[in-house]
């Protein structure tokens, strides 16, 4: 019986996903402690925090490396485990993951200055996309299509204060339909699936993107999954594009959205995870 | 009921619980539940570098 289990959900904004997460929580008799990431301080010795199980769904990448740590320092699991969220919410850690793994996914070359972020783009070719190795919703994502192009995007980007930005991730562009593709995945299972339409180049929902039900191939389903596990499994995002060479993974997002998800497919995504957060308590 | 502290348009709390971020329905501007009782909202956090799925 998980009744009267001390379910964590730590946040930054309560929005229809965490709404549906609570919503979940309650109704299968959970005792929801609230984890305002603003607000929460963390002692070296265990601290105010009581909870069984810490559901991680703070949108900022910074805190959710630190704070899943210290709750792993206190013995309480999280979804996702740390290692997950640092591997997974970094861009140049995912593709090197990927990699090893051998997953396909899109050519990429790091670079760490200026001057080799432009050797970087050369090695690629052109068009070639720059992203920020952390963050997501298409933000600060550039195309290049020539050199001239790629050396003032670069000159910005250096320009910006973080030093985020003087890490430069490049990709190829990938020739696809105007489509991505997201597998869900919730521990073992791709619980639901859809294609994001968009006449731009970038596909997220945040952007516009419109969706569409997916019907999961045994293929797509495989390569969601080996993907997710590669990060460390648990709870994660697989998008994928459809190059002319196959399948390719370009992102695995660790504490993904599911409001457009959930609204094509009808999927109850909350309840699998608050069951799935559920079972990683009783670990 | 309170108000949105931009255009002071008259926003209602129905279903509305603490954290939860909705766009006021007068002037479109992300606010925040920052208490349920009595009822009060504020301006919601700006997006920030790090933040993502």
């Amino acid at each position: 019986m998980s009744r009267g289990l001390k379910f964590g959900l730590f946040y930054t904004i309560i929005r229809p996903e965490e709404k549906w997460i609570l919503q979940a929580a309650e109704s299968r008799g959970l005792e929801v402690v609230r984890l305002d990431d603003g607000e929460v301080t963390f002692g070296l010795d265990r601290p105010d925090v009581e909870a069984d199980v810490v559901l991680n769904r703070s949108v900022s990448h910074t805190r959710s490396l630190y704070a899943t740590r210290c709750f792993a320092h206190y013995g309480i699991p999280t979804v996702n485990a740390p290692d997950v969220v640092e591997v997974a919410g970094d861009k140049v850690l995912a593709s090197l993951r990927l990699a090893e793994r051998g997953i396909p996914t899109p050519r990429t070359v790091i670079a760490l200055s200026p001057e080799a972020a432009m050797k970087a783009v050369e090695r690629i070719g052109y068009p070639a996309v720059l992203k920020p190795a952390i963050g997501s919703w298409g933000r600060l994502m550039a195309k290049v299509s020539t050199p001239a192009e790629a050396e003032q995007i670069i000159e910005h980007k250096s320009a910006l204060a973080s030093p985020v930005h003087s890490v430069f991730y490049v990709q190829e562009f990938v020739e696809k339909p105007d489509r991505d593709l997201r597998v869900f995945v919730v521990g073992p299972e791709a619980v639901a699936a859809m294609y994001r339409h968009s006449a731009d180049w970038r596909t997220n929902a945040a952007r516009g993107a419109t969706t569409e039900t997916l019907v999961l191939t045994p293929e797509l389903r495989e390569l969601a999954l080996h993907a997710a596990e590669a990060m460390g499994g648990g709870v994660l995002a697989v998008d994928l594009m459809e190059s002319p060479k196959g399948l390719v993974v370009h992102e695995v997002n660790p504490t993904p959205e599911f409001k457009a998800l959930a609204g094509v497919t009808g999927a109850d995504i909350a309840g699998a995870i608050v069951d799935y957060t559920v079972g990683v308590a009783r670990r | 009921m309170s108000n949105c502290p931009e255009c002071d348009a008259q926003v209602e709390k129905h279903g509305k619980v603490l954290g939860e971020v909705f766009p006021c329905p007068d002037c479109g501007t992300e606010l925040e539940v920052f208490g349920t009782a009595p009822f009060a909202i504020q301006p919601a956090p700006k997006e920030a570098e790090d933040w993502g799925e």
